[in-house]
């Protein structure tokens, strides 16, 4: 099952003609709330917009959280009561386990990006105090307004539980190089 | 068209490691000799070699527009049956293609004529792109060239231009076999230019792939993939596990599934039926067609199978002997005929024009050089230049 942890090592190592490096990522506003009161306590937001972007990291969960097949696994990632259900089955009828949603964050109205998409947040089990996406940005452990990377500010994708793999390659062990 | 012998630049081994090529001092860096280069008139360039590329494929989508509604055409070029409707629909659906190579016999002693078209997998791309780019800046500030030269070589930018057009949505996933440097190069430097126009990217193995319960390809994050940018031959990708998932999986491949059609060297008894005599095509049949007995006949062809790669299983006859015979995994393919219009000899060897197409546009050339007729895997790549 896949690791929470992990993807770093997944993160693609650039050639070096085009420099084009992550650190030098522009940053943008964004608020990261824990929960739907605190956003509403903050003064410098607003309570609609607080209301509809709770709403739609929510309705994103489901489908955006990564997936396990185990609640073990799950849990090694996230933490002990850190997981639920996911309303997913696989095939043969097994349940489906992804972290609970620790909070959500949202466009700041102050940065110009009050249209940004919001998106629910995780918290690994490894840096408890960090929110993380659900593409394993973390985004820091402050809450109310922050400046994040603007890549983090993505709309999540969806979250799968992968049957197998290893279904594609056979040829090119069999021929070697695509080239023509 | 004169092939012009030139002093190697003295930091080639210096620019070898910046750009990751392997190098060795004797050899250089292989596959790349700049121990001379081609030189074309601006005439050349593009009265017999740009103008007609594009001709060429716009001749090219005719045949697909009309082989996607042929299933005696798709099973001819050996593309299963299920795969019928859904290389129909990616045509249909106006699916963009990004790039290919139109590999040319031409000598500037008449008109180019097209030998095969890469249209799925291409490689040395890099090489065109960039390495022949700083080749020609350098040599020119070296003075090694003369002042002024300029390169058929809008590769890069006309990439970094096409990707925001290609309907990417999210992440576009970029996959290969990573065991070949040589592929994952090529796949590395299309994902760098994915980045430049601002795409999100992230890269993995083919084996890595994975298929979720809804039928949906997943990557090692769980992600389910939506584009998937290849450099794996369609027809491998159909022959696979999990190719029968592929119709319904809802990824958006590049190149399109449409593109197979003219990655097949089918290709060329297509484009001869439907334009017969055409100054930059060479006659062509699949070798069941009674048709190719006359081409036969002339003692003078090329016997090609229909998906073969870098020169394997190729036979030349002339005279009716057989001059060259290449050795290669793919014998057992159906084959086509194609009349023999043989590479001129310079000094150094047979080049073969390969001219780049970015969406259908024709915007670099890349010359490689082999020791025989058979331009195969010791080719080497050498600069060009146009000067007026």
């Amino acid at each position: 099952m896949k690791s929470w942890s992990s993807k770093s090592a997944a993160l693609m190592v650039s050639v070096s003609l085009l420099a084009l490096t992550a650190c030098e990522e522009p940053k943008v506003d964004a608020f990261v709330f824990e929960s739907l009161d605190q956003c509403k306590s903050d003064p410098l937001a607003s309570s609609d917009q607080c209301d509809s972007s709770f709403a739609e990291a929510q309705t994103q969960h489901a489908t955006v959280a990564p997936k396990y097949s185990s609640a073990a696994d799950c849990q090694a990632d996230f933490g002990t009561d850190k997981c639920e259900e996911a309303p997913y089955k696989t095939s043969n009828g097994g349940s489906v386990f992804m972290p609970l949603m620790m909070g959500y964050m949202m466009g700041s109205m102050m940065g110009g990006r009050g249209g940004m998409m919001s998106q629910p947040l995780y918290k690994s089990a490894q840096s408890p105090n960090s929110f993380r996406t659900a593409e394993n940005q973390n985004v820091g452990s402050k809450t109310g307004g922050t400046k994040v990377a603007r890549s983090a500010t993505n709309r999540p994708t969806f979250k799968s539980s992968t049957r197998s793999r290893g279904g594609f390659g056979s040829s090119g062990s069999r021929f070697g190089s695509a080239a023509t | 068209m004169q092939r012009i012998p030139v002093t190697e630049r003295p930091n080639l081994a210096n620019a070898a490691a910046e750009h990751e090529l392997e190098y060795s001092a004797g050899k250089g860096v292989t596959g790349w000799d700049e121990s001379a280069y081609y030189q074309f008139t601006p005439q050349q360039i593009e009265e017999d070699i740009e103008g007609p590329a594009e001709e060429l494929e716009d001749l090219c989508l005719q045949v697909v527009d009309r082989a996607v509604e042929n299933e005696e055409v798709l099973s001819r070029l050996g593309i299963a049956e299920p795969f019928w409707d859904y290389i129909a629909q990616s045509w249909r659906n106006g699916e963009k293609n990004l790039y290919g190579r139109m590999d040319l016999s031409y000598n500037a002693d008449g008109p180019a004529k097209l030998l095969e078209y890469n249209a799925d997998t291409p490689t040395a791309l890099y090489e065109t792109a960039v390495f022949q780019w700083e080749w020609l800046e350098q040599a020119t500030e070296q003075k090694l060239i003369p002042e002024g030269c300029d390169q058929l070589n809008d590769v890069h930018d006309s990439i970094v231009q096409a990707f925001p057009h290609m309907g990417i949505v999210d992440v576009a996933h970029f996959a290969c076999n990573h065991d070949i440097e040589d592929d994952k190069g090529t796949l590395d430097y299309l994902e760098e230019c994915a980045r430049e126009a601002g795409i999100d990217t992230c890269s993995l193995a083919m084996a890595d792939i994975g298929s979720d319960d809804q039928g949906r390809f997943t990557d090692l994050d769980e992600r389910a993939i939506t584009t998937l940018v290849k450099l794996y031959p369609w027809e491998w990708i159909m022959a696979e596990d999990f190719g029968r998932l592929v119709p319904a999986s809802g990824v958006h491949f590049i190149e399109p599934p449409w593109k197979m059609i003219l990655a097949n060297k089918g290709l060329l008894p297509l484009l001869w039926g439907m334009f017969e005599g055409h100054p930059n095509l060479l006659p062509a049949f699949f070798e069941d067609d009674p048709a190719a007995s006359t081409l036969a006949e002339t003692g003078s062809y090329v016997h090609k199978p229909m998906l073969s790669r870098q020169g394997a299983n190729i036979e030349i006859v002339d005279d009716g002997k057989t001059l060259l015979n290449t050795d290669g995994p793919y014998g057992d393919d159906a084959h086509i005929l194609q009349g023999y219009h043989p590479l001129k000899k310079f000094d150094g060897g047979y080049p073969l024009i390969g001219c780049w197409m970015v969406a259908s546009k024709a915007v670099g050339l890349c010359i490689r050089e082999d020791k025989t007729l058979i331009t195969g895997k010791e080719a080497r790549f050498v600069p060009h230049v146009i000067q007026g």
